[in-house]
C-alpha cells in the first residue's frame, strides 16, 4: 500500500514530461511565474524532464512551442499543473483523464473555499480523477517544491521569495501562505529543505499520502507537517505509525482551542475537543507536536543535523562557560520533563584534575569566563565517555576573551561526529556570534540562540527516541 | 462477550432508546468482564427487600429511568439504607421524587447495590471524534475532572503501554501512586480497566457513541464501577 502510493505520487517530484496548463508570457501572471521556474530549471540542469506550455491563444513562449489544447499534447506526459480559471478545470480534467496523464497539481483557487458551486465543481474533478486513476494535489494550492529535481510550481517569483537550498527535511502545509512564508525564512535561516508540498483544498492527496511517499524517500530524513484538518484520522495514524518508524515527523497542528463541549450528552464527551484528540492519535503514533512554528523548525533542525542520532535517555549534560546560561538550562531541562545527569565519579576526577579550582565540575559543568578552547575539550571528552549522561547541551558565550573560537568550533564539531551521543549547542549573541553558530552548523552541529531553545530540541530528540524503543 | 453485550444494547434500542440506564450500562461492561458490583433490578418493593437481604445492609438504592439521567438531581439515589423498614418509607420517597421531576418517567425499577468501602476516585470515559473515530479518556474524579480537567486522552484501541502512558501523564497521578504517605492505588486494575473498555468499544464501535465510567473506586488491590452511562449511536 505504502509502496503503490509512492508509485503514484512520483511524478509529482520527478516528472518526466509536464504540461504547463495555463502557461502564459505575461509576467507577474501565475502561468507565467510556473512556466518560468521549469524553463530557468531546465536551463540550469536541474530539471530534467520535457516541459510542454498549453494555452489555446498563444504558439510559442520563450522558444518553447505552445499547445493549443491538451488533446494536442504529445504522448508521455506524467504531470500536468493547472492554473487556469475555475470554471475551466472541470473539463480540462476530462481531457487530461482521456490523454492519460496520472498526476495533476490544481494551483487554482475558486472552489470549495468559496460555497457550493465550487464544492460541487471539486466533486466533479474528484470523480473524474477517482474513475481515471489520477492523484490531485490542490486545487487552492501552491504545488510542490523540489529543489533537487527541479520542480517548482510555488508562483511567488524569486525576486519576492526567496527559495531554500536543499536539504534532507520535507515540508508539508495545507495553507499556500504559511507554506510560501515558510521557504522564504527556511531560505534565510539556512534550512535544507528536500521538498515541500502544500495542498490547498486537498481534494485528494493528503498528509497520510505524503508520509507515505517520505517513507521511502531516501533523500528526506524528516518530516513537518502543518496541519490545520485531517480528513480521516484512521488512515493518518495508519500511515504515522509506518512512517515514524523509520523517520521523524513533526507536526505543527493549528486550532489549539477545543470545539468540545458542544452537543456532548456524556461527561466525557464535553471534556474532548479536537485539540485532544490531535494529541492523542499524535502520542500513539509517534509523531512529534510542535507548540508553534518556531518550535517546529528547532526540532526538524535537531533531527536533521543529527541524522539519526538519538539519545538513549533522558539524562542531559551541560557544559557552559556562564554561569547564568547553566542555570537557564538547567531550568529548562526540569520544565520540559528531562532529567539532569549525574556525571560518575570518572567525569568527577578526571576534570577535577586538569581544571582551575575556580571552574564548576559537575552538571552544569561551568568552564567558566577565562576559558580556553581546551577546557571545553576536556569537558566533551568527559561527557562523551560518561555512561549516565544521554545527551550534550554545549553552551558557548562566544564573547570571552580567551576563547579562540575556530578552535572551540572544530572540537565541538570534532566531538559530535565521534560521538554516539546527540550533541546541541547553544550560542548567545548578535552578528558575530550568529556566524560562529552557522560555522557549528556546517560541522553538523545543530545551535540555538537560547538555553530554553536547545533544551526544547533536545526534549524532542527524548521523545521521539523513547517512542521508538518502546 | 459480545453477543451477550449485543443482547442488551438491543433491548434498549428496540424500545427507540439511545440512552442506556446505569443497570443496562453495567449489565454490557460485565459482558467484558469489567468489575461492577453484585446488583439487581427491582419491581416491586418486595423484590426489593429479597435483594437487600441477599445483599446485605447497608444498602444502595437506585431509581432506573431512561429519562433521568441525572439520578441526584433528581434525588432519586438513597445511600445506606439500615434495614427492610428504611427501605420500603425510601422506595415511596424515590418513586415520588422520579414522579415530581418528571411526571412522564418510565421506571424501570430500583437498582439494590451494596455499600461500597470508597476508593481513590477515577473516572474512564468514551468518546468520538467525527475525523479519529473512538477515543478513550482517563482522569480522577471529582475536582480533578471537574475543576482542573486533569484528563488524558488516546484513540481506540489502544496498547498496554498506551494504558500505562495514561496512568502516569495525569498531573494528579502522585494520588494514585501515593503520595500522601498511602499505599500505591491499583495501577494494574486501572490498566485492565482500560484495555477492557478499549476492547468493548472496538468491538461495539457500530453503536456505542460516548460511555461515562464515573466515578470507579480503585482500591490497594483491584477497582469497581460504582456508576456508568452509556450513550448508543
Amino acid at each position: 500500500m505504502q509502496a503503490e502510493i509512492a508509485e503514484q505520487l512520483k511524478p509529482f517530484f520527478e516528472p518526466k514530461a509536464v504540461a504547463i496548463i495555463g502557461a502564459t508570457d505575461k509576467k507577474g501572471k501565475v502561468g507565467n511565474v510556473i512556466f518560468e521556474n521549469f524553463r530557468v530549471n531546465k536551463e540550469r540542469g536541474i530539471f530534467k524532464g520535457a516541459i510542454y506550455p498549453v494555452n489555446p491563444k498563444l504558439d510559442e513562449i520563450d522558444g518553447y512551442k505552445v499547445y493549443h489544447s491538451v488533446g494536442e499534447l504529445p504522448e508521455g506526459v506524467d504531470l500536468a499543473v493547472i492554473s487556469i480559471p475555475a470554471k475551466f478545470v472541470p473539463a480540462t480534467m476530462e481531457d487530461i483523464a482521456a490523454k492519460g496523464i496520472k498526476a495533476v497539481i490544481i494551483i487554482t483557487g475558486g472552489f470549495g473555499e468559496l460555497g457550493e458551486e465550487g464544492k460541487r465543481m471539486e466533486r466533479q474533478i474528484y470523480e473524474t480523477a477517482k474513475k481515471n486513476g489520477i492523484r490531485v494535489i490542490g486545487p487552492n494550492c501552491v504545488g510542490v517544491y523540489s529543489p533537487d529535481t527541479g520542480v517548482d510550481t510555488v508562483f511567488l517569483p524569486d525576486e519576492k521569495m526567496d527559495r531554500p537550498r536543499s536539504g534532507p527535511i520535507a515540508f508539508v502545509s495545507q495553507s499556500g501562505a504559511f507554506a510560501a512564508a515558510m521557504l522564504d525564512w527556511a531560505a534565510n535561516e539556512e534550512l535544507g529543505i528536500g521538498k515541500m508540498v502544500s495542498y490547498g483544498n486537498k481534494i485528494d492527496v493528503d498528509d497520510a499520502d505524503l508520509m507515505d511517499y517520505f517513507t521511502g524517500d531516501d533523500s528526506i530524513n524528516v518530516v513537518t507537517l502543518y496541519i490545520e484538518g485531517v480528513k480521516d484520522g484512521r488512515r493518518f495514524m495508519e500511515a504515522a505509525r509506518r512512517i515514524t518508524r523509520v523517520k521523524p515527523v513533526i507536526a505543527l497542528k493549528a486550532g489549539r482551542s477545543s470545539y468540545g463541549a458542544k452537543a456532548a450528552s456524556s461527561h466525557t464527551g464535553s471534556l474532548a475537543g479536537a485539540d485532544v484528540i490531535y494529541d492523542a492519535a499524535f502520542k500513539q503514533t509517534g509523531v512529534i507536536r510542535a507548540e508553534d512554528f518556531e518550535h517546529m523548525f528547532d526540532l526538524a533542525k535537531a533531527f536533521a543535523q543529527l541524522k539519526g542520532k538519538l539519545p538513549k535517555g533522558d539524562r542531559i549534560g551541560i557544559i557552559t562557560d556562564g554561569g547564568g546560561a547553566g542555570v537557564m538550562a538547567s531550568d529548562a531541562v526540569a520544565k520540559f520533563g528531562l532529567r539532569m545527569a549525574e556525571p560518575s565519579e570518572e567525569t568527577i576526577r578526571f576534570l577535577r584534575e586538569r581544571f582551575p579550582p575556580h571552574a564548576v565540575v559537575g552538571n552544569p559543568t561551568d568552564v567558566v569566563g577565562d576559558t580556553d578552547a581546551e577546557r571545553y575539550r576536556l569537558a566533551l571528552e568527559a561527557f562523551t565517555k560518561d555512561p549516565n549522561i544521554d545527551a550534550i547541551l554545549v553552551i558557548v558565550l562566544f564573547q570571552v576573551p580567551l576563547l579562540r573560537e575556530e578552535e572551540v568550533i572544530e572540537i565541538i564539531g570534532d566531538y559530535a561526529r565521534r560521538s554516539e551521543k546527540p550533541i546541541v549547542a547553544v550560542a548567545m549573541g548578535g552578528a558575530k556570534t550568529e556566524r560562529y553558530a552557522k560555522m557549528l552548523e556546517e560541522r553538523g552541529v545543530p545551535v540555538y540562540p537560547t538555553p530554553e531553545r536547545g533544551v526544547r530540541a533536545l526534549e524532542g530528540l527524548v521523545r521521539y527516541s523513547s517512542y521508538l524503543r518502546r | 462477550m459480545k453477543e451477550e453485550a449485543l443482547k442488551v444494547i438491543e433491548g434498549v434500542l428496540k424500545e427507540g432508546r439511545k440512552n442506556m440506564v446505569e443497570y443496562e450500562a453495567k449489565q454490557v461492561l460485565k459482558a467484558y468482564g469489567l468489575p461492577v458490583p453484585y446488583e439487581k433490578l427491582a419491581t416491586t418493593v418486595d423484590e426489593a427487600i429479597a435483594y437487600a437481604g441477599e445483599i446485605g445492609y447497608p444498602v444502595a438504592m437506585k431509581l432506573m429511568s431512561p429519562q433521568i439521567l441525572h439520578k441526584s438531581d433528581a434525588r432519586v439515589v438513597v445511600l445506606n439504607v439500615k434495614d427492610p423498614e428504611e427501605l420500603k418509607k425510601k422506595w415511596e420517597e424515590i418513586h415520588e421524587n422520579a414522579r415530581r421531576y418528571r411526571p412522564d418517567a418510565q421506571i424501570l425499577g430500583v437498582l439494590i447495590a451494596p455499600m461500597l468501602k470508597p476508593g481513590r476516585e477515577i473516572i474512564i470515559g468514551v468518546t468520538e471524534d467525527p475525523q479519529f473515530g473512538h477515543a478513550i479518556m482517563f482522569g480522577l474524579g471529582g475536582i480533578f475532572v471537574e475543576v482542573l480537567k486533569d484528563v488524558t486522552f488516546r484513540i481506540i484501541p489502544i496498547t498496554e503501554r498506551d494504558a500505562r502512558r495514561m496512568i502516569k501523564e495525569i498531573k494528579g497521578y502522585p494520588i494514585l501512586a501515593g503520595a500522601r504517605g498511602e499505599a500505591p492505588a491499583d495501577i494494574d486494575a486501572i490498566v485492565d480497566l482500560l484495555l477492557k473498555v478499549s476492547k468493548l468499544v472496538d468491538d461495539l464501535r457500530d453503536y456505542i457513541k460516548e460511555m461515562d465510567l464515573n466515578p470507579v473506586f480503585v482500591y490497594e488491590k483491584g477497582a469497581v464501577i460504582v456508576d456508568a452511562r452509556i450513550i448508543l449511536k
